[in-house]
């Protein structure tokens, strides 16, 4: 544990050296620049201290520096940007704190662009923030359609997943022989919005609704909603609660004996850590990005291992990515000017670490190949956090719903 | 006359079959309840403190259990000894601590320290161990389901039930049968009485306060195979357990533990029959025995 | 035995016993009388020990002992039967009659008390308060006479209880002040008072206004009546 900690705080005093740093070479940079205000300011607005903290929280913050200084090493004395500071704060998961601290991030602290901000509900305020400033926001961890649905607009983009993109994980199942579904949701918007994207997509693909059971959030107590599952005999029971909900529940589905076969809405790699692998045998789930799918996403994991003792969640290496584009979009610009940096990035095809095939479509939705991952057999996981096999790779024009109409750019 | 034979037959044998899994279900969420409960009304009793950190001792009993296995590969079954004698020794450190100093002043103090100490605790642990949660094995030998009269059961739950009960008698009897019970009985019934008759009730209550954290600890063991093991895993587990000492009775011990049941079956019943109301009905629950019995089912007007 | 001296007590603000003093001898029975109010219950609390918003000095035995915990005072010898009996409904007779320590060695054995209290006896296994009142008044006596306390404090020994019950603590109190027990009593029934007493205090609005020996207590009790209220 000490050895944990001794790594973060090296990795925060790099962190803050290098932003004292950056602010020391300010002023003699400033003469020349072609930025708005002789600065780049990334904001990473997201959840430092609760549930979401270990799939994004301080660590995003650690990609998106990760970001900047392959910025500053892969252009050097031709960057535009020379001067980025990054800013971080905390929502505490409430979109009233989100708004508060999304206004005082552009406003105060000159953000050009925030990042991250998971929970849909927060996500949804901060998009209100971003498109009365004027200013960018390139939303990663937060699930809803709706960011690039009713509340889309210019400023805003949807970077690494939604719940669509995480339903069509269901179309593999059924024609995997999973026909009858009973889906168990947490009766909030994220677990209603995830209810139906999985039952459209279970229609779709020929497959069959039986049951679709809500259940009380939080909730600590699933092993009556598993027998009123089991009772439909489903093939599937597909599970759209995430975080503690989401491990509560598949420790009660083990131990209950129910023989249907287990279908995740959501996972994070962060989840499988903490109930181990055993508990997630089998289990297929959609993700959207794994650190041990290619040498590539290796190399990046191996350099976020030293700095964070951990290994990336699919939130941490796209929040590199939304970073690496935004500062690739101000370099080809000249300018941090906003409405500039946007033009660099719509209707781009995008590729990096994260972006495999990325395409930013006139919804805003940065759609790219996404992935059916399979929980490992304990005996199959030869290191820590090695916990998925990738059985099937989806071209990102398949992987991602339809441009959402209700979206008028 | 041909005899008929009904469709539902077949249906009310499954409805049969599911309604003694729920009852099982229930029984199991209520040996967690009964068990954390019993620790917070010995703890209200003899000390008048609502302990708001019950919820904290039963989270950090689950935590330590995680921790305990990965570290020192102690299992589950010797866990469900060590990690309540290490939070026996937590909770006298606590009331020795803090606890002690506020005990003269309006109950309010006590309430308000427990409340900080478990945010403090919270954030402890999810310093130390990250909020996603620690991961945890299922206990060998209560695997798998288990056949009784035609219904299958989890073995784990079933487990939960037998052994919640278990400690609830042991307590009993302990309570019951031998001296230190008696003046524990004493004191938690009226303290100012005890020391009027010559018992040293504050030499009591440090061990006291450190069994109603350990059971409550003992819990969280239990919990450990079963639930989320996160630091904010006792945050609504403590709400609940309000209800229950209020249903039951404050400073009824007797009173928390059938409440403890009685809520468990409660949700197992209201989720399985009226879904997401479940968790309101534990509060609809309560607020009916407030107004037909404000002292609690086992509960005396005058401790009221 | 008991001697108190210059004691007030207030809660909060209001004061509820001003510069009172009065001692009980070794084998005295002396009575406070006054009326609802007065402030009575609160001079047997404040030597209890369990109140303790005091001023003045409270000694026992030759002992101060306002700074002592009430345990401490339990255990030096003093002994509280309060207004509401006090018995515990979650234990039994028996172990009502055994949960406090002996404190001194001319306490009544439990066979001596079972004999004296034939009907403690068969009840030793209910539960406390499926007593009737009396039984819980007897058992309150009998507890403080197992401990052997040398100093009684009765709260109302004989409100709502039979003329023969009555009596028959009369005749208790009447023998163990042969022992050299004092006995410090709050009592609104008159002619009890009269029987066991040898000394009354007056208190009115938390002060002594009269002390009177038994004697002179009866010459002047129509009057006195009137003038308490009682």
């Amino acid at each position: 544990m000490a050895h944990t900690r001794r790594k973060v705080v090296g990795a925060v005093a790099l962190l803050s050296s290098a932003m004292l740093l950056a602010a020391c070479a300010g002023p003699a940079a400033t003469s020349t620049s072609k930025l708005t205000d002789g600065k780049v300011v990334i904001g990473v607005l997201n959840d430092q201290s609760g549930v979401y903290k270990d799939l994004s929280g301080p660590n995003s913050v650690i990609a998106v520096q990760m970001a900047v200084d392959d910025y500053k090493a892969k252009y050097g004395d031709k960057a535009v940007a020379t001067n980025i500071q990054i800013v971080k704060a905390d929502t505490q998961n409430k979109p009233d704190v989100g708004n508060v601290k999304a206004e005082a991030m552009y406003d105060r602290q000159q953000a050009d662009v925030i990042l991250d901000v998971p929970a849909s509900s927060v996500a949804l305020a901060v998009a209100k923030v971003a498109a009365a400033k004027k200013k960018l926001y390139m939303n990663v961890t937060a699930a809803t359609t709706d960011l690039s649905g009713p509340t889309c607009n210019k400023y805003t983009f949807h970077w690494a997943y939604d719940t669509q993109m995480l339903a069509k994980g269901a179309n593999g199942v059924v024609a995997a022989g999973g026909k009858t579904w009973a889906i168990v949701y947490p009766d909030y918007a994220f677990g209603q919005n995830m209810s139906k994207s999985f039952t459209a997509a279970v229609e779709a693909a020929g497959g069959k609704v039986v049951a679709s059971i809500p259940t009380p959030f939080p909730n600590d107590n699933f092993a009556t909603f598993i027998t009123k599952a089991q009772a439909s005999n489903p093939d599937v029971i597909g599970i759209m609660a995430a975080g503690g909900d989401l491990i509560n529940f598949v420790k009660q589905y083990n131990t209950s004996g129910a023989k249907a076969q287990l279908a995740v809405g959501l996972m994070f790699i962060t989840d499988i850590h903490s109930l181990g692998v055993d508990q997630f045998t089998g289990t297929t789930f959609t993700d959207a990005w794994y650190w041990n799918y290619d040498k590539k996403n290796r190399d990046w994991a191996d350099r976020f291992l030293t700095l964070t003792d951990t290994r990336p969640s699919f939130a941490h290496a796209a929040n590199y990515s939304a970073a690496t584009q935004y500062l690739e979009a101000v370099q080809r610009a000249g300018t941090d000017n906003a409405d500039a940096v946007v033009k660099e990035l719509e209707g781009k095809k995008l590729e990096d670490l994260f972006l495999r095939g990325g395409e930013v479509r006139a919804d805003h939705s940065v759609i790219h190949d996404s992935y059916t991952a399979q929980v490992k057999t304990a005996a199959q996981v030869t290191e820590d956090w090695d916990f998925e096999k990738i059985i099937a790779t989806n071209p990102a024009k398949d992987a991602f719903g339809p441009v959402n109409p209700e979206c008028k750019l | 006359m041909t005899r008929v034979v009904h469709p539902r037959t077949f249906g009310s044998d499954l409805n049969m079959t599911a309604f003694i899994q729920y009852t099982v279900q229930g029984l199991a969420a209520g040996g967690f309840y009964a068990l954390a409960a019993l620790g917070l009304a010995i703890i209200f009793g003899a000390l008048g403190v609502v302990n708001f950190a019950h919820g904290s001792a039963y989270m950090l009993g689950a935590v330590l259990s995680a921790v305990l296995l990965t570290t020192l590969n102690v299992h589950f079954w010797a866990a469900l000894v060590i990690v309540p004698l290490l939070m026996f020794a937590f909770g006298i450190l606590i009331e020795r601590l803090l606890v002690r100093w506020l005990l003269r002043l309006d109950v309010l103090y006590n309430f308000l320290l427990t409340f900080g100490l478990s945010l403090v605790l919270v954030d402890v642990v999810k310093n130390l161990y990250g909020v996603s949660g620690l991961p945890y094995e299922q206990p060998a030998g209560l695997q798998g389901l288990i056949h009784v009269g035609g219904v299958t059961l989890p073995k784990y739950q079933l487990f939960v039930f037998v052994f919640s009960v278990l400690v609830c008698v042991i307590v009993w009897v302990l309570l019951t049968r031998t001296r230190a019970g008696m003046i524990v009985r004493a004191a938690t019934e009226d303290p100012d009485r005890a020391r009027a008759l010559g018992i040293n009730v504050s030499r009591w209550i440090t061990p006291v306060f450190g069994f109603g954290i350990a059971v409550a600890a003992l819990s969280g063991v239990l919990a450990a195979p079963f639930r989320a093991i996160t630091a904010t895993m006792g945050t609504n587990f403590v709400i609940i357990l309000f209800a229950i000492v209020v249903i039951g009775g404050l400073g009824s011990i007797l009173g928390a533990v059938v409440a403890g049941f009685l809520v468990g079956l409660v949700e197992a019943y209201g989720q399985a029959y009226a879904g997401t109301f479940a968790q309101i009905a534990i509060f609809i629950l309560m607020v009916i025995v407030i107004l037909v019995r404000p002292a609690g089912l086992f509960g005396r007007r005058d401790a009221a | 035995m008991l001697d108190i001296a210059g004691l007030s007590a207030s809660y909060g603000e209001a004061h509820v016993l001003n510069d009172v003093s009065l001692t009980v001898k070794p084998g005295e029975v002396v009575t406070l009388v006054g009326r609802n109010g007065a402030g009575k219950t609160t001079l047997l609390r404040a030597v209890m020990g369990l109140h303790r918003d005091i001023e003045g000095s409270i000694s026992f035995a030759g002992r101060r002992i306002e700074r002592l915990s009430p345990n401490a005072r339990a255990r030096a010898g003093i002994g509280w039967v309060p207004d509401d009996r006090g018995i515990y409904a979650s234990l039994t007779v028996a172990e009502n009659l055994t949960l406090p320590p002996v404190v001194h060695e001319s306490a009544w054995s439990t066979e001596k008390i079972y004999e004296a209290f034939p009907v403690l006896a068969l009840r030793r296994s209910s539960m406390g308060t499926q007593l009737s009142g009396g039984e819980q008044q007897m058992l309150a006596i009998a507890r403080v006479l197992r401990m052997g306390s040398r100093l009684l404090l009765l709260d109302e020994p004989s409100e709502g209880l039979a003329p023969v019950i009555v009596q028959r603590i009369a005749e208790i109190i009447r023998e163990i002040t042969t022992h050299d027990i004092a006995v410090l009593l709050i009592e609104q029934n008159v002619k009890f008072a009269t029987t066991v007493a040898d000394r009354h205090y007056l208190l009115a609005q938390g002060r002594i206004v009269e002390t009177l020996d038994n004697a002179s207590f009866q010459a002047r009790e129509p009057e006195l009546l009137k003038h308490l209220g009682i």
